[in-house]
């Protein structure tokens, strides 16, 4: 019950911000944040409650028994994280919204509706569920885009979705696939899991699923919708993107293919190592050249998510843990900077790195925290960040050296892009932009306390995250066949 | 006749005595009234249908079936028959408006048990004649021009379909449709003109060059009429027809060809269009496309995803065209800020195009889980894949003219909706969304329907 809560509340909480404000004159955003942190409350209690077997919370109810599907829900340590993520940032996202007044309780909606999508995709193991959910989320993203984006919002809106449904497309049919073939029919992914397979249809069903994850996380060649998405969606918009929709393509990768194919895994992982290390280079790089703040976080998030693939694919304990942790990292410090640029762009009307500088002499507060999340962008030691890229590229000197040797060098151009961040907002006279800029206001402070404190908790003190991580990280490993001696 | 033969042919009989109470109080009665008195007829029948669900079939009459199949399809066809007179305006101050679309829906309920070839003829042109007089109603050049298109197609298509009955019984030497099963080359000749005259009907290319007109210069409730009461009928009709196998390899191959080339050329001209009702007439070219690819995969899942799908897509339509029809003709620029003018008919625009699209929490989703899954159980990966672009391409089409709609814009509140397109948009809402979150009674009635 508690699993299907995590979907259910946000999903009507959705409608209850929407209508509240009409029907019962309660403000749409104390509701959008009574129904996050309830939430929240459940999550804690299941995990609390939890069971101490593989899965901490399992549900199993019919949904079409005749066409055999199943709600199928199950939380492990790397669920349970990535759903506190996303309540917590769904929270976080109504107060750094304040100054949305135009349509605000569809605007909070939205913001729900997309926490409970991903949240369905980060908990179900039916298949067609998860299909459902996986489309479902694009629905509310898109919205948030589309109508209270910036500048060429309604192509930005279409770009992103039309990028994500297509790819949905190779996860629909990969499902219907497996469960066409499967007798009765099912779309259990534990069920799935045990039916004979040849080589070849595991490779090409794969593929389904990782065009699908690949897009969302976005590894290139996938990943032109990213940086538009980023630019022009509002400040919420970014944050979920980068904290939640990406985390679910890097969920579903981790998660699934272990799971469904490990033959076809063993195949197509060196090839999705060498994709991965083609994307922490090429997000690196990029990001060094661009002068837009918000293009500048979105190509680091290529870069960061790339090395997320790496792990994955690496397939040995090192790197999947690494990826794990990056996971969560990513969603902290991304957001947290998505939420620093729009906070500074609503001061300043700019996000030109040409036009800003000097924030620390008029805003101290606003320029310690862009440096401690330019840090954390860096991963630097100490932060979580640092733990999840020094864990994926340790376990991936023991399965390719040369990749490794790749992501490592490619960290190196990360300095280069955070040093222009910084210096180009942070340090220097402040220019005629950022004269006047007001310090963070208090309800800008606290989430970024909360999400400073979360990334520098679990860079200095990671078992905790480890452990939670752990089962999840040994369902995940993939044979060692292709570890080099 | 016994009582529950009579009872089964009920639902025909009230539908065709609404149309003709609708055409004998049209001069004499207001507006208002004629379009009540039908519509009471028409939802009787429905109600007579609706108390048949799990009575034993009647006894077998040579020219109908009383079967869930042809249940299903009567149901689906008076509902949205209903849909569709909750929005027919009196245009051009034709007050008979309501009994054509009452005789297109009985048309419709003809075709959708017909068992045998005069009652498949009959049921399509009743349906198609209807559909012709409510094109031209408005007397505007367009309308006409739109009317005068589809006379044009209709008069061929049903001379190949006359045609290919012929050949059909010349080969089995019975009228009966599912007595044509296989058969030689005078069989495959008349089954592909039988499968051309049901083309024309259901919009497969290259036989589909009526429909956008018919969407942007005639009436909504015209529209409504070919995208929604005779696509169901037609859509049934095909079923049973590909369920008796007539002309061997022929018929899925001609199906096949159509759906694929319907499917592709459907969405990419949809692609290009401004206007709302052009779009939703391209569109529906590529959804009888799909539909068309599975019953050419053919297969065990067919005749459920089939139902399935036109349970999802009929709503959506009504809805699209009901809104429509209360805007008037528009473009995708006049559609912006609908939700905010007008909320119900902006949001049920918003989710009738999600639905079309296949996103979910829409029945749409549930129809495309059902067309994909029927092409992958038929393993029929070509069509799966043309299925698949097709679906592709139709998202950035329907999205574009929803964000519109969510866009924020000034414009005019533009005109109300009365009380019966409002209280139709609404069930057209709930038809949309109840299946999408939860499917079962739709699959579990589907399935059964579907049963031979």
């Amino acid at each position: 019950m508690a699993l299907t809560l995590q979907i259910l509340l946000p999903f009507f909480g959705g409608f209850a911000a929407l209508l509240a404000p009409r029907l019962a004159g309660l403000s749409e955003r104390w509701t959008t944040i009574a129904v996050m942190a309830l939430t929240l409350i459940v999550l804690l209690l299941a995990v609390v409650s939890g069971d101490d077997g593989r899965w901490l919370a399992f549900t199993r109810a019919d949904w079409a028994p005749s066409f055999g599907i199943q709600v199928l829900l199950a939380m492990d340590g790397l669920s349970a994280a990535l759903l506190a993520v996303s309540a917590g940032l769904g929270m976080i996202c109504v107060f750094i919204s304040w100054h949305v007044t135009h349509r605000s309780p569809l605007f909070h909606a939205a913001i729900c509706w997309t926490v409970a999508a991903s949240n369905g995709v980060f908990l179900s193991f039916d298949l067609l569920i998860l299909a459902f959910f996986w489309e479902l989320m694009i629905v509310p993203a898109f919205l948030l885009i589309a109508l209270w984006g910036h500048g060429d919002r309604e192509a930005a809106a279409i770009k992103f979705l039309v990028f994500n449904a297509v790819a949905g497309l190779g996860l629909l049919a990969a499902v219907f696939w497996m469960g066409a073939t499967s007798d009765p029919i099912t779309f259990d992914a534990f069920e799935l899991a045990r039916d004979e397979r040849s080589h070849t249809a595991q490779v090409l069903l794969l593929l389904g699923f990782a065009v699908a994850f690949m897009v969302k996380l976005p590894v290139p060649p996938f990943h032109a919708w990213l940086p538009d998405a980023h630019t022009n969606a509002p400040t919420a918009g970014s944050i979920l993107l980068a904290g939640l929709l990406l985390k679910t393509g890097a969920y579903g990768l981790f998660r699934f293919p272990p799971l469904l194919f490990p033959e076809g895994l063993v195949t197509l992982a060196p090839w999705g190592m060498a994709l991965g290390a083609f994307g922490v280079v090429y997000g690196a790089v990029l990001a060094c050249g661009q002068t837009d703040a918000k293009r500048l976080v979105a190509y680091t998030s290529v870069a960061h998510m790339s090395i997320v693939l790496m792990g994955v694919c690496g397939g040995v304990h090192f790197a999947l843990m690494g990826a794990g942790v990056e996971m969560i990292a990513h969603a902290f410090s991304s957001s947290a900077l998505f939420l620093l640029i729009g906070a500074l762009q609503h001061r300043t009307g700019t996000r030109d790195l040409r036009e800003l500088g000097g924030l620390q002499k008029t805003a101290p507060a606003f320029a310690t925290s862009f440096a401690l999340f330019f840090a954390a962008a860096l991963a630097m030691p100490g932060t979580a960040n640092f733990l999840g890229e020094a864990l994926v590229i340790t376990g991936m000197f023991q399965v390719n050296w040369v990749l490794a040797a790749i992501a490592l060098v490619s960290l190196v151009v990360s300095v280069v892009y955070a040093t222009r961040l910084i210096g180009g907002i942070v340090f220097g006279e402040p220019k005629p932009a950022v004269q006047g800029a007001h310090d963070l206001y208090r309800h800008e402070l606290w989430p970024i306390a909360v999400l400073g404190l979360c990334t520098l908790l679990f860079g200095l003190f990671p078992q905790a995250l480890i452990s939670v991580l752990r089962p999840a990280v040994e369902a995940a490993l993939t044979p060692l066949l292709f570890v080099q001696p | 006749m016994s009582g529950a033969e009579f009872l089964s042919l009920a639902p025909l009989a009230l539908t065709g005595l609404a149309g003709i109470a609708g055409m004998a109080l049209a001069p004499v009665a207001p507006a208002r009234a004629v379009r009540g008195v039908t519509a009471a007829l028409v939802a009787l029948a429905l109600v007579v249908a609706l108390s048949r669900a799990g009575a034993e079939p009647a006894a077998p009459y040579a020219l109908m079936v009383d079967d869930g199949l042809a249940r299903f399809g009567t149901v689906l066809a008076l509902l949205a028959g209903l849909g569709v007179l909750a929005f027919a305006r009196a245009e051009g101050g034709a007050r008979e408006a309501p009994a054509l679309v009452a005789v297109a829906t009985a048309g419709a309920v003809a075709l959708a048990g017909a068992a045998h070839a005069a009652v498949l003829f009959l049921g399509l042109e009743i349906t198609t004649l209807a559909m012709i007089a409510l094109a031209v109603l408005p007397r505007t050049a367009e309308a006409a021009e739109a009317g005068y298109k589809l006379f044009l197609m209709a008069g061929a298509g049903a001379a190949a379909l006359l045609l290919g009955l012929a050949f059909g019984f010349a080969d089995s030497g019975s009228l009966m449709l599912d007595a044509w099963a296989g058969g030689g080359p005078v069989a495959a000749v008349g089954a592909a003109l039988v499968l051309a005259g049901l083309a024309f009907k259901f919009s497969l290319v290259p036989f589909h060059m009526w429909t956008p007109d018919l969407f942007s210069g005639a009436p909504a409730s015209a529209a409504a009429m070919a995208g929604a009461v005779s696509k169901v009928a037609v859509g049934i009709a095909l079923l049973r027809l590909t369920e008796a196998a007539p002309g061997g390899a022929a018929w899925p191959l001609g199906l096949a060809l159509a759906g694929g080339a319907a499917a592709i050329l459907g969405n990419l001209v949809a692609l290009r269009q401004e206007s709302l009702s052009r779009m939703l007439g391209y569109s529906t070219i590529a959804h009888s496309g799909y539909l068309a690819l599975v019953l050419a995969a053919g297969g065990g899942l067919a005749g459920e995803a089939l139902l399935v799908y036109l349970a999802a897509y009929v709503p959506a339509i009504l809805a699209a065209l009901c809104v429509a029809a209360a805007l008037g003709p528009v473009t995708r620029d006049d559609l912006r800020g609908l939700v905010h003018r007008q909320p119900l008919a902006g949001a049920a625009m918003a989710l009738a195009l999600l639905s079309m699209a296949g996103l979910p929490p829409t029945a749409g989703f549930i129809g495309k889980v059902y067309l994909f899954s029927a092409l992958a159980a038929a393993e029929a990966w070509a069509l799966l894949g043309v299925a698949a672009l097709g679906a592709a391409l139709a998202f950035v089409y329907y999205l574009r003219f929803a964000v519109a709609a969510f866009a924020s814009a000034e414009g005019a509140p533009g005109p109300t909706l009365g009380w019966p397109a409002r209280a139709a948009l609404v069930v057209a809402l709930a038809a949309l969304v109840g299946p999408g979150l939860y499917p079962e009674p739709l699959i579990a009635l589907a399935s059964a329907a579907a049963l031979p």
